[in-house]
């Protein structure tokens, strides 16, 4: 899946940026901001999915996996652009590199039974 | 630079290798506090005990959070007591869960020494109460 790509690369390239003892740069931002279109238009897809479906399964949840999916890049993006040096490089590739969790969580979630 | 109470220059817990540990233990306030917030919600009745512990880590995990990342005197006491709880929480339950299965009908984050997000709850606190150390 595109995201989970998506996101190992940006994680393996912030590592290296990390490995490179470099504060965070405008490059991963552009990264993020791409990662974050996708994941964006998961939510949506996800959503739209979800409604269109009359199987059971954890709807809550899964729905507040999908916000989570949204919403850690720009968190773990804001935190880390605080701090000027590798750890907050670092702090975006664990940022990234957690994301293909996430994605799999949903779609356990999607798979039901209720977990 | 944060300055101790007694005058003492300390090193924030929130810099360096600190703005990546709070951003792990930021990820856990997250996980809990949704996790909880879905169980009390949908399905209370199914496991009370299991459910208000997950609320009860939900919290430590916020409070340890926000304070790791602030970082001043007071903080830093916030948070050592906050991980301290955290440790024992994550033993306790942890063993509990292995001894007495029944006690726990639904996962929490600290069930099973954290063996549902790959141990890291039990390996957490001690590199907080490390990190506090080194900083102070």
């Amino acid at each position: 899946m595109a995201i989970m790509a998506v996101a190992l690369l940006l994680a393996a390239w912030a590592f290296g940026f990390v490995l490179a003892n470099r504060p965070p740069g405008v490059p991963l931002l552009v990264g993020g901001a791409v990662l974050e279109a996708l994941l964006i238009g998961f939510l949506i897809g996800g959503i739209t999915q979800m409604t269109g479906s009359h199987r059971q399964f954890a709807r809550a949840e899964f729905v507040i996996y999908l916000l989570a999916c949204v919403a850690i890049p720009p968190i773990a993006t804001a935190w880390g652009w605080g701090e000027r040096s590798r750890a907050g490089t670092a702090v975006l590739a664990f940022g990234f590199l957690i994301m293909p969790v996430m994605v799999i969580r949903v779609q356990q979630v999607w798979a039901g039974p209720v977990g | 630079m944060a300055e101790t109470g007694d005058g003492a220059p300390a090193r924030s817990t929130g810099r360096g290798f600190g703005r990546v540990l709070v951003a792990v233990y930021g990820l856990f306030a997250l996980a809990a506090s949704a996790r909880s917030a879905v169980q009390i919600a949908t399905k209370f009745h199914e496991a009370p005990l299991a459910y208000l512990l997950s609320a009860f880590a939900a919290v430590v995990y916020i409070v340890a959070t926000v304070s790791l990342a602030r970082g001043d005197a007071a903080s830093r006491r916030v948070a050592t007591v906050a991980i301290s709880i955290e440790l024992v929480g994550v033993i306790t339950v942890g063993t509990v869960s292995e001894l007495v299965p029944d006690a726990f009908p639904d996962a929490t984050v600290w069930t099973g020494f954290g063996s549902g997000y790959g141990f890291v709850p039990l390996v957490l606190p001690f590199v907080g109460l490390w990190w506090l150390r080194h900083t102070r």
